[in-house]
Order: C-alpha cells, then structure tokens, then sequence
C-alpha cells in the first residue's frame, strides 16, 4: 500500500505546474503592471522547471501496468511542446483590446483575461500530464476533463469574434457528449472487474482469461470500446471529428495550434493506458477491428476533406484529423519484440505525436505571423487582435521571397508532415509502418501509403506556394514585430526540431520511445529486502482479491 | 457471447428512439399562442423572456454553483472523520484533517481570485 | 454468460442508466437549442451515475460511489463553463438555436 508520500514523490512536475498556473493567475491580476507583464515568463518558466522535474523524478518502476516509462516520455514530450506552444501563443492576451482596455490609467481585474490565459495553459498541460500519469479510472477521467475544460475558454476568450464563441460553444458541447461517453466506458470496466485501479483491473481480465469464462468478458470490452469512442473527441479521430475545422478555424491561430497539439498528446496517451488493461499485445479482435476501421475512415476521411479545403487553418485542421488516423494504426500494431524500436507500434505513436507536433506548430505558428489583406466577402475577419488569419493558398505566394525564415519553416514543415526523409515525420511514418507491417497488416500498411500520397497533394502544394506562387492578388503580410510576440522564435524552433528529430537526435527519442514499453530494472535500494516484500504483498494481494471476485462472478453466472 | 450486453444495449436504444418516434406518430402538434408562451411555473408571464438579465445573476448563480458541489466532498469526509480518530482509525485523524484543510485552501484560492475579479462587488 | 444481468436488481439499475444515457444521445443529437442539448449532456452523466452506483452496490465496495462524486463535481463544473459560455453567446447572436449558426457549418 503507497502511502501519500510516495504516491506524491512521482507528482514533483504536476505540482510544480499547478503552483506555477496559480501564480500565473496571481501575477496577471496584480496591481503593478511590471509584475503583469512578467506573467508569460512565471509560465515558461514553470514549464522548463517542472521538465526538469519530470527528468529528475524519472521512471516509476512500480507503475501497474508496467508503463512508468510512457508516463516519463509523455510528460517530458508534452513539456517541450508546451514550452514551443507557449512562444506561438504570448502575446495573445495582451494583443486583445479587452486587455487593453483594463490596462488603461487604472488597471481594471474584471477586464483582464491575460493572468487567466496562462492559468488555463498551465492547467491544460497539467491535464495531459496527469493523464500519462493516472493509474486509476477516477483519476484518468479528472485529468482528461482538466485537459479539454480550460481549451474551452482559452478559444472563447482570446477572440472577441462570435466565430470563435460559436467553436468554443461547438467544441464545449462535444466535448461534453464525449466525456459523458468515455465515462460510461469507465463504468462498464468498473462494473466488468470491480476495480478502478489499473492493476487490479488488469488482474481481472488476466484471470477472467484464465477461468476460461470469455477473454475478456463482453461488458469489459464494451467498456473498452466506448471509452475508445469518446477519446476519439480528444484525438480528433473519426465519429466524433466534425467539430475539427470549424473549431480549429474559428479558434485565434496560436491557440488552434495549442488544439491541434495538446488534446492529441493526452488522447493517445490514455489511449495507450486504457488499451494497456487488455495488453497491447493482444487485442482482442473485436477492439482490433475498431481501431482499424476508425484509423482508416480518419485517415480517408482527414485527407480527402484537407484536400479540398482552401482556407490554410481548415486544411491544417483535416490534416490533424488525418495524422491521428495514422496513430491509430500505429495503436493496434503490438509492442514487437523487446529491444527492437521497428515493429513496436505504441512506440511509433509516441515517436509520431513527437514528429507530428513539430510540423503542426511550426505550420501554424507562420500562419499566426501572417495576416491577409483582402477580406473576400466584404466582412471584417480581423479579431480583436487586428488580425486576420482566414489565410487561403495564396496568401502563402512566394513567402520565401518575402520572409526566408518564415518560408523554411513552413517548407520544412510541410516537408516533415509529408514524411519526406531526412525529416523527423519521415522516421515517424518509417517505425508507424513498421509496426502495422510486424503485425501482419498489410491491407492497413497500402490505405496508410496511399492516404500518404493524397495528403502529399495538399502539403506540397502548400510548400510550393511558398517558392513559386505567384498570387493574383496581394498576398498575406507579416505581422510587426509588436503584434506578432515571439511567434517567429516558437516556428523557427518548431522547424529546427522537426529536421533534427529526423536525424540523429532522432534516434535517441526513437530508443526512448521504444524503452518507454520495457520493464524497467527496480532502481537499487538501500533496504531490498522489505521493498522486495512490501512488492511481494501488494502484488499477492492484488490477483487474490481479483481472483476470488473473478471467481464469484462465476458462480453467479449461469452455465447455458 | 454478447447476449446480456446485447439486450441492454437492444432495450436501451429501442427506448431512447421509440420515444422519440412515437412523440412524433401519437404526440398531438399544438402549435398556439399559449402553447408557445414562456412556463412561469403557472403564472402568467408578465413582459418578455428575451428581456436582459443583469448580468451579475449569471455570475452568481455560476459561483454558487462551483461553491455548493464542495458540500460534496466535505459531506462524506465529516460523515467519517469521527472514526478515524478512534483506536481503530489508526490516528488518520490527523492526516485526513491536513487533507481537508489542503483543499478548503484550493477553495479559498478560487474565492480570492473571484473577488479579485470583482464578483462580489454588487454597486 | 449473463455476466451483468444475473442480478435482478443489478439488471433494473443497469437498464435505467442505459436508458437515461441513451435518450441523452438521441436528445442531443435531435435538438437544436443549445440549452436542452446541454441538458442532455447531463442526462447522459447521471444515467452514468446510476450504473456506478449500481456497479458499487453489486461489487460491494465504494469505489464507484467515490467516482460518482467526482462525476457530479465535473458535471456541475461543465454546467458552470455551459451557462457562461452559453450567455457569451446569446449576447452576441440572441438565439439559441445551433441550426442558427450562420458563420460556421460543416
């Protein structure tokens, strides 16, 4: 039994953010207005204290499913994304008017959104940390709402535009439908095993497997499958995709970005965690089939609507629907053979939302430094920030010629989201095929190379615009230096990463990765012999109890 | 194999539809203009809903909100607090008092940033 | 193989959750007004609710209970995001009709 101690020792990161976000909140409501402006840097720097953090707890040996080192990796990974995210998106709060407005002669708290921003930022990254972390139903269920609740509001506040209310109240509602749906899916697990801990839970399904009763048992796997269904909201993967482009379109761009990002991490990684209480390694058929079918109608459907977009912002949306799509294959694949990143299918996921977060910052990061001059229907599609950044294909004409920096990012971004080879998406879709390939999938493995190929006609007409477009009218223009914040720094390192990752830094995450799905060797202690007994206990006590519940429900079953 | 789950997946669905079905088969359509009037509980609406509300009884009634579901929690912390501080209770007492006190104080927080904000300010 | 419903009472409570999350479905995807879709939501966490609190009885240990009460803190937390996001809206547009979106669809 973990006391609250050590339960505790392993949280050092997530209670560094939280104090972090309260102190953000606290700074941006202060009364002097040099400790207002210091907000952004109190969130970065909470951000690289607590990967530091993160790094220096390491990896739970003890994690019930034996996944301390996903926990580890994800928590770092959503770490250096934020931190690259929060470069995209400062600057948006203290861009609005409404900010403006309350810092006038007399700084007015009621006004002011910017303390609340970098509060709920925080407390969205916390959420998906927390979920890599969970080892409880009740647990993952807080953090993935604590992930999805302050989106919410972060897209209906930094846009004083009915189009970005109308994503938020979009969004919020299905949101809601799919929490309510995951939920039930918890229930169900908790109803089919009688525990909401991982390891029992785990236990449970091992020995009802043994028992021979039905492997696993159908309430289980309806559980499974609906709380797969609602976690499609997160990854934006398909029955629950609709709200995608609208939202990502009405959202300001640096927190689209965020959206783009964020959701999809904490997803994948509860997808990781809730499929782990099956075993990854052996799906049963029926959650195979699922995932299958919902990886190649996202894939399909996310690439041939990215295709006929010509709003920037909606095909980057349909393009993130695609991308999950890939994952999801990647899910099904099994863990491979130990000490082997080729085959690993989870590992490769991990990898991709690496390779796949790079490539969608550093593509909406240049959008967010670029505004369009023409307003095709006569409407005003500036927000609040003076901003318009209903971007279309022209816009991006011959953007090298005018901004080589933000022209590279965006070609290598593209470049990296095609899976062009030296570039980070290129080893993401590399060890993705692999795995799909070691499990014997080989009608998934040509969608997966086919839907490639459609996407590669949207993304490279995208990076040949940058080059040789010639646009007909005026093109987009560059956002001043005071409007724009540090967006160019947050793309330049979002694009330096996807082409470093590709390379041998690369190999290095690869390994990480693949390590995340090993047993990790129990760290030395100075007192082996009662952590070995205390182990020996909780281990024992854990499969009896499941064993005899198992065996009770067996009992109360009739044979037919 | 999926017989149970079936069934109360079958019986479910079948009752969520059916409902919706038959309201549209058997439901008489009334469409008039006291049907379409605004429910006051029996009362007759005086003026229109779409009048503005202040927008302080949204504020205050989302507050109250967020500050009556912790009745939630202390409820079942002060149904059992008693016996923890027994001999049985192991001296948990304490523990658990640190616990509750931790989280009133994530409540204060959030009260202290309402009125930072200017929520209970009624002028 | 009547894994869930060998219990008499346990198939009753299981049913009437499945059917409050059920109609909770059907009404938010066949309403339009922002408010009922919103209750619907809700009607889809409590029929949540009464499974786990039927689970917890069936199982005989707490566990489902305790989630129910994080359940009903999240529940009341997205009812406070839905009024105030809800009232941002309605002052903008002064409908609550989703089929009146007009700057967004599909």
């Amino acid at each position: 039994m973990p006391t609250i101690a050590d339960k505790l020792a392993g949280l050092w990161p997530e209670i560094v953010m939280l104090l972090g976000a309260v102190a953000c909140l606290a700074a941006g409501l202060s009364a002097s207005a040099r400790t207002r402006r210091l907000t952004p840097w109190i969130a970065g720097g909470t951000m690289a204290l607590a990967w530091i953090f993160a790094l220096w707890t390491g990896i739970d040996a003890d994690h019930p499913l034996g996944l301390g080192g996903v926990v580890t990796y994800v928590k770092c990974l959503v770490l250096v994304l934020g931190l690259v995210l929060l470069l995209v998106c400062a600057g948006v709060p203290e861009g609005l008017k409404q900010t403006a407005a309350a810092e006038g002669a007399r700084f007015d708290p009621g006004l002011s959104v910017r303390g609340e921003f970098y509060f709920f930022f925080l407390l969205s990254i916390t959420g998906v940390m927390l979920t890599a972390g969970a080892t409880d139903l009740v647990w993952l269920f807080l953090a993935l709402e604590l992930t999805s609740l302050p989106t919410y509001v972060m897209i209906a506040m930094t846009r004083d535009r009915t189009v970005a209310h109308e994503s938020a109240v979009k969004y919020f509602f299905l949101g809601a439908l799919s929490a309510a749906m995951f939920l039930y899916g918890f229930a169900l697990i908790y109803g089919a095993t009688g525990f909401t801990e991982f390891g029992p839970i785990r236990d449970a399904v091992a020995v009802s497997s043994e028992t021979g009763l039905s492997d696993p048992s159908p309430l289980m796997l309806m559980g499974i499958v609906l709380s797969v269904l609602g976690l499609c909201f997160k990854v934006a993967a398909v029955p629950m995709h609709v709200y995608t482009a609208d939202v990502y379109q009405g959202a300001a761009t640096p927190v689209t970005a965020f959206l783009a990002v964020v959701p999809k991490v904490a997803g994948f990684a509860a997808l990781i965690m809730v499929l782990h209480l099956l075993g990854l390694d052996r799906l049963p058929e029926p959650v195979l089939y699922l995932l299958g079918a919902i990886g190649v109608l996202t894939m399909t459907v996310g690439n041939v609507l990215a295709f006929v977009q010509t709003n920037l912002k909606r095909v980057m949306a349909y393009s993130s629907v695609a991308n999950s799509g890939y994952m999801m294959l990647g899910l099904m694949a099994g863990l491979g053979v130990p000490g082997n990143a080729l085959g690993n299918g989870p590992a490769a996921v991990l990898f991709f939302l690496l390779a796949y977060g790079f490539g969608s910052i550093g593509a909406f990061a240049v959008i967010a430094a670029l505004a369009a001059q023409r307003s095709p229907d006569g409407a005003d599609h500036t927000d609040a920030t003076g901003v318009a950044d209903d971007l279309e294909y022209d816009d991006l004409a011959g953007l090298w010629w005018r901004s080589p920096v933000l022209g590279g990012v965006m070609l290598v971004s593209m470049l990296t989201l095609v899976g062009m080879p030296p570039l980070s998406g290129f080893m993401g879709k590399f060890f993705l095929i692999g795995g799909v390939l070691n499990a014997g999938f080989y009608g998934l493995v040509i969608v997966l190379v086919i839907n490639s190929a459609i996407s590669a006609g949207y993304y490279l007409r995208i990076a040949m615009l940058t080059f040789f477009g010639e646009s007909s009218s005026a093109p987009a223009v560059i956002l001043p230096e005071g409007r724009r914040g540090p967006r160019v720094v947050g793309a330049v390192i979002a694009g330096i990463a996807g082409l470093l990752i590709g390379g041998l830094p690369g190999n290095s995450v690869v390994r990480n990765a693949r390590e995340a799905f090993e047993p990790v060797p129990a760290p030395a202690s100075a007192e082996p012999e009662t952590v070995q007994a205390a182990a020996d206990e909780s281990t024992a006590s854990a499969p009896a109890v499941a064993r005899s519940q198992a065996a009770g429900l067996a009992d109360a079953v009739p044979t037919p | 194999m999926f017989g149970a789950v079936g069934v109360l997946l079958l019986m479910a669905v079948s009752f969520g539809v059916g409902n919706i079905v038959l309201t549209h088969l058997l439901g008489p359509s009334r469409k008039g203009e006291v049907k379409g009037t605004v429910y006051e509980s029996g009362m007759n609406p005086i003026g229109s809903a779409r009048r503005r509300f202040n927008v302080r009884f949204y504020i205050v009634a989302m507050t109250f909100l967020l500050f009556d579901v912790e009745i939630v929690f202390f409820y079942p912390w002060a149904a059992t607090f008693t016996k923890l501080g027994g001999p049985e209770g192991d001296g948990l007492a304490g523990m658990f008092l640190v616990r509750m006190l931790f989280f009133l104080l994530t409540s204060v927080i959030a009260f202290t940033y309402a009125w930072r904000k200017g929520v209970f300010r009624y002028d | 193989m009547l894994l869930a419903l060998s219990s008499p009472m346990l198939s009753h409570y299981l049913l009437t959750g499945a059917v409050l999350f059920v109609l909770g479905l059907v009404g938010f995807i066949s309403r339009r007004n922002m408010i009922q879709m919103f209750l619907c939501t809700e009607m889809m966490f409590q029929g949540v609710v009464v499974t786990l609190v039927a689970f917890s009885a069936f199982h005989g240990n707490v566990t489902g209970q305790t989630f129910v009460i994080f359940v009903l803190t999240i529940a009341a937390a997205e009812a406070a995001l839905a009024l105030g996001l809800v009232v941002l809206l309605f002052r903008h547009r002064r409908t609550l009709d989703a089929s009146a979106w007009s700057a967004l669809n599909g």
